[in-house]
């Protein structure tokens, strides 16, 4: 039950988008077509899916204070439980995210070489995606007691994340033809687009689950 | 009639006359084409031939909303004698009037500011007058609370028209129904006049200010008391009794005689509307019966899952209450921000049936949270289209492949 509420919550109450306005730079580049958008939200899902549970165990059992005392058995800060290598927790995960998202990477370009043509640029540039390393910083912040919970929170900020992309994405095909005024046409539309679908989404804030 | 004309086309030659006043001339087209038929004829070949265009749809519209524009009218009154203990005294001639003196005003400052923005933009971008906003100039002070200040309603409206419909393009474009946008707006901006328990009455916080106010007299709305009964089960009893029978029961949920936002909370009325909008063709059926169907179900779930006041009231009776009848009817089936397929049509009404209760009801934050829901039914519209779209692709793909 406490893995649903997860879920709900990252999904829906404190979407990356509508709620942090994490990732907006490849959500405003990518959403174009719904296909792309749908490629990309796949791209993030499994990158969020995997990263966050493997920076919990990073977290849990090397960076966290006393977190390294499993490697010689001590206790109360004295040899390797004094140690507290919080302060290198950034690097840690932007490495791990970054060496994930090179997979993805290559197992795009192996199965799906047009949608890899069509995100170009964008599918690398998920490891500088702030939707990512802000699910793994506040997965640090919230300390999940177990590591399944760290994974329900990664598939749940991603699912968000590719719920949001893909409906600004069929938005955004919908008014392809809207007589938008010269200024607002492409980047600023989405983010008049955005500010609305936030303003929809503000019904799920204070979700009581 | 002959005199009428003669005015417009005087209008028109005066105007045509000089070339500065020449881009005046959407002013005085809006006018005439809404009391006489537009004289532009299709220049290609047609392929459908109705006497309805979009300024008789919307006239429809409005021809329906005026039972909700009238019992609200009442119902403001009401109201306001009720809380203040003058019932048997006042006549319904006094309801009446101090319903008009509240409502009037927000309507006409409405249609002022809204047309405004609408002459505006027309001017400056040489077109003619979008129609959309007739309705929504209707649909903005019917949602709002009676207390609400009249600043805040021409705000809104602004608000509504520039960045929820003017930005896409004008009327046929917008993503958001343009009425739901400006009370959004207001509710997250105001949160103050726009919710909570003293404005939903006209003169219920003044006199509660100067403590003229009878023993017991309550300014909260039907869903207020609920979630008070769910959050502390020791006034449960007494709200849950007012719901058998006394203030909330089925009958005057239905009628309406409750606290609410002006035109919302007749369910009598907004079925009036309805049932024109649906004979003359101008609301999906689709849309009303699969919203309707949404909002049972998820009740129905709740009242299973009960433990609380607001969890057992019977799912009918929590459909009577609220802006759900007013949204289901006349927000929800608002044709350009709705799904446009026919399949569409279901899943979108179903889903704002389904998370407005959602949010009604597990969200203590947003009693009224229908206007949320359908608004989270528009964002999701163009995919739900867009899926039907491809699903249908891809089932005439198979079908070619077979044969």
């Amino acid at each position: 039950m406490d893995l649903v509420k997860i879920f709900i919550k990252s999904a829906f109450v404190d979407n990356m988008i509508f709620a942090f306005f994490f990732g907006m730079c490849s959500y405003l580049a990518v959403s174009k077509t719904v296909k792309t958008a749908v490629g990309l939200g796949m791209a993030v899902i499994f990158v969020l899916v995997v990263t966050i549970p493997l920076n919990w165990l990073i977290e849990n059992f090397v960076l966290q204070e006393g977190a390294l005392s499993w490697v010689d058995g001590s206790e109360n800060g004295e040899g390797f439980s004094g140690l507290d290598l919080s302060y290198l927790s950034f690097i840690m995960f932007i490495a791990v995210i970054a060496s994930i998202v090179q997979l993805v990477e290559m197992i795009v370009e192996k199965f799906s070489p047009a949608l890899y043509g069509a995100l170009g640029i964008f599918l690398p540039l998920i490891a500088v995606n702030c939707a990512i390393l802000g699910g793994a910083l506040f997965m640090q912040e919230k300390q999940f007691p177990n590591i399944a919970g760290a994974t329900v929170y990664g598939l749940g900020s991603g699912v968000g994340w590719f719920m949001a992309v893909v409906l600004i994405a069929a938005i955004r095909e919908r008014i392809r033809y809207a007589k938008i005024p010269g200024p607002l046409r492409g980047v600023g539309m989405a983010f008049l687009i955005t500010g609305l679908m936030g303003l929809a989404f503000l019904g799920f804030m204070g979700f009581e689950i | 009639m002959k005199f009428l004309r003669n005015i417009f086309d005087n209008a028109h030659a005066t105007l045509n006359k000089k070339e500065s006043t020449k881009k005046f001339f959407p002013l005085v087209d809006a006018i005439d084409t809404l009391v006489f038929t537009p004289n532009h004829v299709t220049k290609k070949g047609s392929h459908i031939r109705d006497a309805i265009d979009l300024k008789r749809t919307m006239m429809l519209v409005i021809i329906a909303l005026i039972p909700c524009l009238l019992f609200g009218i009442y119902n403001t009154g009401f109201q306001h004698y009720r809380v203040l203990g003058q019932l048997d005294t006042a006549s319904w001639l006094d309801m009446i009037g101090v319903g008009a003196l509240v409502v009037l005003p927000m309507v006409i400052v409405s249609y002022a500011s809204g047309l405004l923005v609408e002459f505006i933009f027309a001017i400056r971008n040489g077109h003619t007058v979008h129609e959309g906003f007739l309705v929504s100039g209707m649909l903005i002070p019917l949602c709002m609370p009676a207390d609400v200040p009249l600043w805040m309603v021409a705000v809104a409206t602004i608000f509504a028209v520039v960045i929820g419909k003017e930005v896409f393009g004008g009327t046929g474009m917008n993503i958001l129904n343009v009425a739901l946008t400006a009370r959004a707006f207001l509710f997250f901006a105001h949160p103050t006049k726009m919710s909570g328990n003293l404005v939903w009455v006209t003169g219920y916080e003044d006199a509660k200010v100067a403590g003229n106010l009878p023993d017991g007299a309550s300014g909260a709305t039907a869903l207020g008391d609920l979630v008070q009964g769910k959050a502390d089960p020791s006034m449960a009893a007494e709200i849950g009794a007012s719901f058998d029978a006394g203030q909330y029961d089925l009958l005057h949920s239905f009628v309406g005689l409750i606290p609410g936002s002006i035109g919302e909370t007749s369910a009598l009325m907004c079925l009036i509307g309805a049932g024109l909008l649906l004979w003359t063709g101008v609301a999906s059926w689709r849309i009303i019966t699969s919203f309707f169907v949404g909002g049972f179900v998820m009740a129905s779930i709740l009242n299973l899952v009960g433990g609380n006041v607001y969890f057992d009231l019977p799912a009918i009776h929590q459909l009577m209450l609220g802006g759900f009848m007013f949204g289901m009817v006349f927000m929800a089936t608002d044709p350009v921000t709705a799904s446009h397929t026919n399949t569409g049509k279901f899943i979108y009404g179903f889903l704002g049936g389904f998370i407005g209760i959602l949010i009604r009801m597990v969200n203590p934050a947003y009693p009224e949270g229908i206007m949320l829901a359908i608004l989270i039914a528009n964002v999701f519209a163009p995919l739900i289209d867009h899926m039907v779209i491809s699903s249908n692709i891809k089932r005439r793909l198979k079908r070619v492949k077979v044969a």
